[in-house]
């Protein structure tokens, strides 16, 4: 039961986050492309974006190794 | 919004601040084992930081330069997270694993408390004018 805690904790976080991380990423790039000019916020609304979603997949590695291990 | 310089740097500067207090506290208090966790999440958080901070100007460079990007490294991130549980049950005796996994987390709530103040600071000077 531990290897499947494990396997839904970090697959449904990891799901998660791929889904939040593609929107930004995606959001990001098209507005750098049609506003050069503005990719220095940009960037910076994209760093502070992806930092804060990926909290989330590794809190659900975490949960998954301790379940596996500890 | 500040640049992403601004904010690494900000960032960094906090990091290295807490990870002083950190030390101080593994070098002057009983408690050796929570702080020495501390230090080790923190760290690799730190690590994180860094490498996201890197990718997204390499993600950047690229899009201005009509290049492609494969990975903004997600999996290096999960796997140095990985690698700080893992540690911290391999050697409990040395780390506490519940401060290993606050010290992975200190980068976000960093990010998070030092944007709010630069909106407070910002929201007065604007005031102001």
């Amino acid at each position: 039961m531990g290897a499947l805690a494990a396997a839904i904790a970090i697959g449904l976080a990891a799901l998660g986050a791929g889904i939040g991380n593609g929107l930004i990423v995606s959001k990001t790039v098209e507005g750098m492309a049609r506003q050069p000019e503005a990719s220095g916020l940009l960037r910076t609304t994209m760093f502070i974006g992806v930092g804060l979603v990926e909290a989330i997949p590794i809190m659900g590695v975490v949960i998954a190794f301790i379940a596996l291990f500890a | 919004m500040p640049d992403i310089k601004v904010i690494f740097t900000r960032s960094t500067k906090y990091l290295f601040f807490l990870l002083a207090l950190f030390v101080l506290g593994w070098g002057f208090t009983t408690y050796q084992t929570v702080f020495a966790g501390l230090i080790l999440g923190t760290t690799i958080s730190f690590f994180n930081l860094w490498l996201l901070y890197r990718k997204s100007i390499k993600l950047s460079e690229a899009v201005a330069n009509g290049r492609t990007v494969y990975s903004l490294g997600s999996i290096s991130r999960l796997a140095s997270a990985a690698l700080v549980v893992l540690i911290a049950i391999r050697y409990p005796e040395y780390f506490n694993i519940l401060s290993s996994i606050i010290g992975i987390m200190t980068t976000y709530f960093v990010i998070i408390i030092d944007l709010i103040f630069l909106r407070v600071i910002k929201g007065k000077q604007q005031e102001e004018r």
